[in-house]
């Protein structure tokens, strides 16, 4: 799955309230955990590093 | 025939004009052109002209010297338009006249006032003409200009950033400054479309980049076009028709950081307004800052449920536990029951028992060896 901001919050969003309203088992709480973990850190990485969609071009494509 | 000297000639004409106009001032409304501003020197030669439709019917030289150059910069950081060709104004002159340069008019101060009115009059006029006809893209809600522009959503987190401005200019560096040293670490990728941003073309020339950004515009989340301050600041090109328009109508939310607290361009008034370069920049960190927010507080609550959770269920076991225990053996025997065994065996139903068999009986700290005797029933009242 190509994993957005967007989608990445939506995901972590619905397991709070999953978790919050009791719907998970505990057999699969350590399952949630390393979810919600991903989630975090995909948040948290992507927003210090730029992925290189755009290269850096300040200066070098003056549209001429 | 007695020939006159040129300069004899001359100077009667520079008497005439001497004696109706020494001393006079006049309140002058006309066109400029072919403006000539020699900063170094602060000097400013002009045309002053009058057309009837496209012909020029009437023109006279017209200078500013050094002891007033100073109001073509008054005019100019009021107006935030360059003072050239092309522009109407109101200015007191004085008829002068050299022997070899000739007739001219010295410009003495300028009407900014009736600048400013004129200017505002042209931008109203072009805002209600945006108004009428892209009723689509525009309208005017409680004094609020509402554009499709304004309308499209931000992404949660504004990353890829397309920075239309000059090249090498304050704006550039100003905005590149807050982006990049950002206090909180985020990571930007900024793609300059760098071009003249002042001026007559400029208005065309900011079009142009922005097609170059639209034939690419999955790669970017917003346009940024900004540019730093100084009294030589021109608005014109941000008042034009086609690139407010062209704006109003773009896909990307587009910031603007072109302004200053006075004046307020159409353009910044059909799209996000943020007034400085740093501005525009400290908005798009602001808004991954609140982004991270949610995260963080997301992540709390998220590790507080499950904290609760684990908690609930150890109380669970504990129960569990007790429960258990009450029902074991040993707290059988300590109320002074007793269990009887055969061959190491639990008897539950006593008809597996036989007269003659032997038997144990555990009751607390004692164990009882006896052969059964006798069989009854059992009448006893529990």
């Amino acid at each position: 799955m190509n994993l957005t901001y967007s989608s990445a919050y939506q995901s972590l969003e619905k397991l709070v309230d999953e978790i919050e309203g009791d719907n998970i088992q505990l057999d699969t709480l350590a399952e949630k955990i390393k979810e919600a973990k991903t989630l975090i850190e995909f948040c948290e990485n992507k927003l210090r590093v730029v992925d290189g969609e755009v290269k850096s071009a300040l200066g070098g494509e003056d549209g001429k | 025939m007695t020939h006159l000297k040129l300069s004899e000639l001359v100077e009667k004409i520079e008497d005439v004009i001497q004696r109706r106009f020494a001393g006079e001032t006049f309140w002058l409304m006309a066109e400029i052109t072919d403006v000539k501003k020699y900063a170094g020197k602060r000097w400013c030669f002009l045309k002053f002209i009058e057309k009837e439709g496209n012909a020029i019917t009437t023109e006279i030289k017209g200078v500013f010297w050094s002891n007033t150059y100073q109001h073509i910069e008054k005019f100019e950081s009021a107006t935030r338009r360059v003072f050239g060709n092309g522009l109407e104004i109101t200015c007191n002159v004085r008829v002068r006249f050299h022997p070899r340069f000739g007739l001219d008019l010295e410009v003495l101060a300028i009407d900014v006032t009736y600048a400013l009115g004129k200017l505002e009059l042209e931008k109203q006029q072009t805002l209600e003409r945006l108004l009428k006809e892209n009723p689509d893209i525009i309208q005017l809600v409680d004094g609020q200009y509402i554009t499709a522009n304004k309308k499209t959503e931000l992404s949660a987190v504004l990353q890829r950033i397309a920075l239309v401005t000059a090249p090498n200019s304050d704006g550039q560096r100003d905005f590149k400054q807050e982006i990049e040293h950002n206090q909180y670490g985020y990571a930007f990728s900024v793609a300059g479309y760098l071009t003249q941003i002042q001026g007559d073309n400029a208005s065309k020339l900011i079009i142009q980049q922005l097609q170059m950004i639209e034939a690419r515009v999955e790669d970017f989340d917003v346009v940024a076009i900004v540019r730093g301050g100084g009294s030589q600041t021109d608005f014109k090109p941000f008042d034009d028709y086609e690139l407010a328009k062209y704006v109003a109508a773009f896909p990307l939310p587009v910031l603007t950081g072109i302004g200053h607290d006075r004046n307020t361009s159409i353009v910044d008034m059909f799209a996000r307004q943020h007034k400085t370069p740093t501005k525009v920049a400290a908005s798009i960190v602001a808004h991954n800052y609140n982004f991270e927010t949610l995260v963080i507080n997301l992540k709390e609550r998220f590790l507080g449920a499950a904290e609760d959770m684990l908690a609930r269920a150890k109380e669970n076991l504990q129960s569990t536990k007790r429960l258990i225990k009450s029902y074991s053996p040993v707290n059988i025997l300590n109320k002074g029951y007793a269990i009887i065994t055969v061959n190491g065996r639990i008897i539950v139903n006593p008809q597996d028992l036989k007269q003659g068999e032997e038997i144990k009986t555990v009751l607390k700290n004692e164990l009882i060896h006896s052969t059964i005797t006798k069989k009854t029933k059992n009448e006893l009242d529990l």
